[in-house]
């Protein structure tokens, strides 16, 4: 079952900006695909998935890659965070490499955010969270 | 019986403001924990509830741009703004379940008044 | 376009940057993450220098996010009183953090500090957005990190009493957003606009249509910045949340986290309402009443107290009772001193807390009965701390003064001379519990009896910064004053 759900997280994901959907919605399947191996086999096997450090460098590396992808477009002359005003390549409407940077921002939200919930899953688990922040 | 009839038209605003009293009222005078971080997401859940209702147009479709754009949409803000909402409030809950287990830890108990007690004791 | 234009997305974007760089910093290159920090604040410091300069000479101007403009892009604000409170909250957060790099090493656990910096950058950056931001939802989110953050950097000390005053910091504290939001959606429902000046504009037909919606989101939005800026009845959560806290994360909540929700209701009332509707209902004698009484209970507590941070943590109710003063009293001269006083304040009272942090890092007091003949051994201290409480108590020469003196003036100005007496009388209770202390410290004759670890200088020099600036703004209030005289003016 969980690699179906994980097909269809990134899915989600990458077609964010043509159908609803987008990095939170799909990072949150993915992110539960995760658990529910640790749920349905035990604590070690899921943990085995993916490291507590690895689920927390990717959640850094993610939010990161969201912020730099914004100063891309200040250095390429646009505002912060702007998209074709930034000459990001645009493609054909309903294609999917089609909307410049909100497909490298949902990616990036995408890792974020199924990273995050496993973080917090394992940390409320374990019961030892050592960090708050989670958006 | 007017103010009936508005009250019949407007039901969806009424139950989200019902809804937001329950929560913030659960919130405040339970002393079980859990009831308390449960409350905060019926009080969230309300009043998300009441920003879809705003946006929502009868017989609107789904915003997504089609080739005759003359159709009626949905407003999509509200819904979206509402979807940062949740994650700001699945960030508040998952931080607040957090606390609970720590302070279950160190007590034994998620309920305030033996909290209170227990450190009274000391 | 230059650079500079987009140092109000810069600013955040750093902060917020840092706040994700810093666990990892922390995993790969330990020695670099507090460095990086302290220049990244620096940096962000800088930028609001800059910006300062910059709205001197070119006058305000709005910066679209994603170069989207308002109606569909988030836009920030840049204008004199904006930048002001930008430009405190990240000197202030600067100075805190210097200090906090040696005061930490005791109070946490070696392996939490790269979160440590982690939530304090978050911190810093929503602070600063709070201020920027011209927008309801964008202010809702940035409200919401701050609130986590701010709880986190309590709850990290992992002790019995800090957990639970940041879960009920957190549980207040998402009381006060929820009611914001629903405020905000009772704005929407009848403007179906979420920019400030849009709001404003579409507000005064929609209050002859809908004027209940009107009054409930101005009641919801002094329940939920009451909360959070703990104004009287609504300060339950504060004297546990920040006397249990490590002594940076009080300096910082005490100083800079409540201040910037005052900040924010004061943007609410002053450019979000049109002036008729606060005119049509008694808001701003309810804010007045409400402070005045926090004034005085505030105080009233404080001298009761035996801990000394919780002492502090009293007080702030006090002090933060000032601010709400000026916002309430509704004259340029008196929302000049609030202002000062927000300045002032943030100033004495993250020094106060340092100094509290000094001593019980030096010897691990926390009684203010123990304290008697501290002042012989750590002679530094206690003169800082002594400025500090003169600053509280307004004596001439320190910053304090200066605020309150405003505060009257305009009290009078509007024919209100209770709240003079209300002021005076705070004053002399402020007195009342700030002397003792510092007398027994001095004049104490018997040697003082607990162990005595030497404090690091990295510890001490940020309180003569402290010292040096509450005194250079009592003597030289005037930049600051036509400052803010300036950036009022669009207000009235």
């Amino acid at each position: 079952m969980v690699p179906f759900i994980q097909v269809y997280g990134i899915y989600i994901i990458l077609h964010g900006h043509l159908s609803p959907g987008g990095g939170f919605s799909g990072g949150a399947i993915f992110g539960a695909s995760l658990v529910l191996i640790a749920l349905s086999f035990n604590l070690e096997v899921g943990a085995r998935q993916i490291s507590h450090a690895t689920a927390s460098v990717l959640e850094s590396g993610g939010a990161l890659g969201f912020i730099i992808t914004g100063l891309v477009a200040v250095a390429l002359g646009g505002n912060y965070l702007a998209n074709q005003a930034a000459g990001f390549p645009m493609g054909e409407a309903g294609e999917l490499f089609s909307a410049g940077a909100i497909f490298i921002i949902t990616a990036f939200l995408g890792i974020k955010v199924a990273s995050t919930i496993v973080t917090l899953f394992y940390n409320i688990i374990e019961g030892d969270d050592k960090s708050g922040d989670a958006h | 019986m007017e103010m009936l009839i508005r009250i019949l038209h407007n039901y969806y605003y009424m139950v989200a403001i019902l809804l937001f009293v329950i929560g913030m009222h659960t919130m405040l005078t339970h002393s079980n924990l859990i009831k308390k971080v449960i409350a905060m997401n019926i009080m969230d859940t309300s009043v998300f509830l009441l920003f879809v209702a705003i946006g929502y147009t009868y017989g609107g479709a789904a915003p997504i741009v089609a080739e005759n754009s003359e159709i009626l949409y949905v407003n999509p803000l509200p819904g979206s703004l509402m979807l940062t909402g949740i994650v700001v409030a699945v960030s508040i809950t998952a931080y607040a379940l957090s606390l609970v287990v720590k302070i279950y830890r160190f007590y034994g108990t998620v309920d305030y008044d033996e909290i209170c007690l227990i450190r009274s004791q000391e | 376009m230059g650079l500079e234009q987009h140092f109000p997305a810069l600013i955040i974007a750093i902060l917020f940057g840092i706040a994700f760089l810093s666990p990892l910093l922390f995993r790969w290159a330990r020695k670099l993450s507090a460095p990086v920090l302290i220049t990244t604040l620096a940096m962000a410091t800088m930028m609001a220098v800059y910006l300062l300069v910059l709205v001197y000479q070119g006058g305000e101007f709005s910066y679209y996010m994603g170069g989207w403009p308002p109606p569909w892009g988030v836009e920030f604000k840049i204008n004199l009183l904006r930048v002001y409170m930008l430009l405190i909250v990240l000197a202030i957060s600067l100075w805190i953090m210097v200090y906090a790099l040696k005061d930490l090493e005791h109070e946490l656990k070696q392996e939490l500090m790269g979160w440590y910096y982690s939530l304090y950058a978050l911190l810093v950056g929503s602070m600063a957005g709070i201020a920027l931001t011209n927008d309801l939802f964008n202010l809702f989110v940035l409200m919401e990190i701050c609130a986590i953050s701010a709880c986190a950097i309590i709850s990290i000390k992992e002790d019995r009493a800090c957990l639970e005053a940041s879960f009920k910091y957190l549980i207040l504290s998402a009381m006060g957003t929820g009611c914001f939001l629903l405020g905000v959606a009772m704005l929407y429902m009848v403007t179906g606009q979420l920019n400030y000046d849009l709001v404003n504009e579409a507000l005064p037909a929609a209050i002859e249509l809908y004027p209940n919606n009107m009054f409930a989101a101005a009641a919801l939005f002094i329940v939920a910045f009451g909360t959070k800026a703990a104004l009287f009845p609504l300060h339950v959560w504060l004297p546990d949340a920040h006397a249990s806290a490590p002594s940076p994360s009080s300096a910082m909540l005490s100083g800079l986290v409540i201040k910037i929700y005052a900040f924010a209701l004061f943007i609410m009332f002053y450019q979000v309402f049109p002036r008729p509707l606060l005119e049509s209902i008694p808001i701003n004698e309810i804010v007045l009443w409400l402070s005045a009484m926090g004034i005085m209970f505030g105080s009233i507590f404080a001298m009761v107290q035996v801990d000394l941070k919780k002492m502090l943590a009293y007080s702030s109710i006090g002090q933060i009772g000032y601010v709400f003063l000026g916002i309430g009293l509704d004259d340029t001269i008196a929302v000049t001193g609030g202002f000062y006083h927000l300045l002032v304040h943030a100033i004495m009272k993250s020094m106060l807390f340092m100094t509290a942090g000094v001593i019980i890092y030096s010897t691990g007091i926390r009684q203010i009965k123990q304290l008697g003949g501290i002042g012989q051994v750590l002679p530094i201290t206690m003169i800082a701390f002594t400025i500090g409480s003169a600053s509280m108590i307004g004596l001439p020469g320190t910053g304090g003064l200066i605020s309150k003196w405003y505060l009257a003036l305009g009290a009078l100005e509007i024919g209100r001379p209770i709240f003079v007496v209300i002021i005076l009388a705070s004053s002399l209770l402020n007195a009342v519990y700030y002397m003792p202390i510092i007398v027994n410290a001095f004049m104490q004759q018997e040697e003082f009896e607990h162990e005595v670890k030497p404090v690091p200088r990295q510890m001490l020099i940020p309180l003569f910064v402290g010292m040096a600036a509450i005194i250079f703004f009592g003597v030289f209030s005037r930049p600051v004053i036509s400052l803010l005289e300036n950036a009022l003016q669009i207000f009235f």
